[in-house]
């Protein structure tokens, strides 16, 4: 299949949005298929060999912030170029209900058009007022993908129209192969925690709490810490006599990340709410760590209902400091529970994901086409 | 002088409204085309998911199941969406294992017909708006296509399985094998009308 993918903000500044697009660019191109990305970034910009870059993105002052977007004739005249030289079967554009190459794609584009919305919010307030322009952009967009339940949600309250919820997908190999941390996890055992601790419904203090007295019964055992934050106010709430024990990284490039995962017997995910997917859970699964997590609904589900990792009432720091030193005396457990968390995370990796995209695709083209397409359509061609 | 430039104007404007009438229709006319091909691939899709549960009812001896499916492929226009419900209940009831070819072949034709009811859904809900818009309505431009309609069913989604592999399994690349089997093509698949080989296009 011909793929044209269209990313809204450009590739010389990080993000997830860019993230998602080139891991399901590279699981698409995996499969066979040609796949083109079209995005704002300059000419001269180290990229790829399957993004066509669109220029540079301006500073726009947009919906309260300064975004970086290409919008505007010359824009337009690149997007329509790019359109007719890729001849693709399937246009699929991110975020194309705020002013962006997204949106002049779609408004150039002729046939099937799948959109993925990404953010819960995707209507700003000075789009609000030019209904006309937003229904014309709806109108054209074939088949709808909301990557969280949230996003799907606002998509269907605020757009009027329906939506696939199909999740981000995760670079499997990619946490699977990564290298730990140099001399980590220790004999005496480590404990792992990514996010901002600082932040209530990460549930922080929950953890604290249960490393507190387990590392006074255990003179070897470590925590790692990495996400954004202050150290001193990561060390102040930690008693003197177990505070040396706690290494705190900061906020980590995806490749640390990785290691970091790799690096801790125990990863613990004590949220007590608002987590609308448990991202963080199915990364932990790729790199094989052990798991205890908040019995929260969401992470429930991730964790095939316990049996990918363990489960403890919601905010009870004594369950935790049970459920953990069970954890870390019984390596068998965690090994049994590794591989059938290596199995679980399958059906979030990239190529499972971009199966199920490829689907969302057929069905697009079929909704224009008006006749089913065979079925090997989905199947990985090799070569094709 | 100054008729002269009421007469460019008056121009003008007719040039300017009758480009927008155009306009107009021309989006009328997609939409509604638009609206009637996507009823026409959830047609095929919902025949291909009859004709899997027929298959698997047949391995599962599921009699009832069966006369579901033959009904829901011999459904006239009227009762089609209460024999596509019954089905869908069904649906949901059968257990076989999983690992069965034919069972994952009508997961496969169910995932895709929740997939088509979704964009007909969408497109036809495109369609109705453009023909409240006034303009649409005061010049009749809608009035060469039959409204569509929804296709009204409860959601087709079935509780997908946890993914019952081994350990072991997993650790042998059963994940490959797994997402690429959820797309072959059904065994005894009524091919659809107007299939078309992936080449062709």
């Amino acid at each position: 299949m011909r793929i044209g993918i269209v990313s809204p903000y450009s590739f010389d500044v990080p993000g997830g949005v860019q993230n998602h697009i080139v891991d399901l660019a590279e699981a698409l191109i995996g499969l066979g298929h040609h796949v083109s990305v079209l995005a704002p970034a300059d000419e001269d910009s180290d990229l790829p060999a399957y993004v066509v870059p669109a220029g540079r993105a301006l500073p726009f002052p947009y919906n309260g912030s300064v975004a970086r977007i290409a919008f505007g004739p010359v824009s337009t005249a690149r997007v329509r170029r790019w359109l007719a030289r890729g001849k693709f079967d399937v246009l699929h554009v991110h975020e194309p209900m705020a002013l962006s190459l997204s949106m002049l794609a779609v408004l150039s584009a002729r046939g099937p058009v799948v959109a993925t919305f990404h953010t819960a919010m995707t209507r700003s307030r000075a789009l609000s007022a030019a209904q006309g322009l937003l229904q014309l952009v709806i109108e054209k967009i074939t088949a709808r993908i909301a990557v969280s339940e949230l996003a799907r949600k606002v998509q269907v309250e605020h757009l009027g129209g329906g939506a696939v919820e199909i999740p981000n997908g995760v670079a499997v190999a990619r946490y699977a192969a990564a290298e730990p941390l140099p001399g980590w996890p220790g004999a005496g055992g480590a404990l792992g925690f990514l996010g901002r601790f600082t932040e209530p419904r990460k549930g922080f203090p929950v953890l604290r709490s249960a490393f507190v007295t387990l590392a006074r019964e255990r003179p070897g055992l470590r925590l790692l810490v990495a996400g954004p934050g202050d150290r001193a106010e990561l060390y102040r709430d930690f008693p003197a006599d177990v505070r040396e024990r706690v290494e705190f990284l900061g906020l980590v490039s995806e490749a640390t990340k990785a290691s970091m995962l790799r690096s801790v017997d125990v990863y613990v995910a004590p949220n007590t709410g608002g987590e609308s997917f448990g991202m963080i859970l199915t990364e932990a699964m790729a790199a094989g760590a052990a798991i205890a997590a908040s019995d929260l609904d969401a992470f429930r589900r991730v964790l095939d209902d316990g049996r990918a990792g363990a489960l403890f009432p919601v905010g009870d720091a004594d369950a935790l400091t049970a459920l953990l030193a069970e954890l870390l005396d019984d390596a068998p457990r965690r090994a049994a529970m590794s591989s059938c968390a290596a199995a679980t995370v399958a059906a979030f990796d990239w190529p499972s994901v971009a199966q199920r995209v490829l689907e969302v695709y057929a069905t697009a083209i079929e909704a224009i086409e008006g006749r089913v397409v065979d079925q090997e359509w989905a199947e990985p061609r090799p070569g094709g | 002088m100054p008729r002269m430039w009421w007469g460019a104007g008056a121009v003008a404007v007719v040039v300017v409204l009758s480009a927008y009438l155009a306009w107009t229709a021309h989006r009328v006319e997609r939409v509604h085309r638009r609206a009637r091909s996507a009823g026409q691939a959830l047609d095929a899709h919902l025949l291909r998911r009859a004709a899997a549960a027929a298959v698997v009812a047949e391995k599962a001896e599921a009699v009832e199941m069966y006369a579901a499916a033959r009904l829901a492929l011999d459904a006239g226009t009227g009762e089609r969406e209460a024999a596509e419900n019954d089905l869908t209940r069904h649906l949901a009831a059968v257990r076989l294992d999983e690992a069965e070819p034919a069972m994952r072949a009508l997961w496969a034709a169910n995932r895709r017909v929740v997939l088509a009811r979704q964009v007909h859904t969408d497109l036809v809900r495109d369609a109705l708006t453009a023909r409240r818009r006034p303009v649409v309505r005061l010049l009749r431009m809608a009035r060469r296509y039959p409204a569509p309609a929804y296709f009204d069913i409860v959601e087709p989604a079935l509780p997908v399985p946890a993914p019952a592999v081994s350990p072991e399994a997993a650790n042998s690349g059963t994940a490959d094998s797994r997402t690429a089997d959820s797309t072959a093509a059904p065994e005894g698949t009524v091919p659809a009308e107007g299939t078309v080989p992936a080449e062709a296009i």
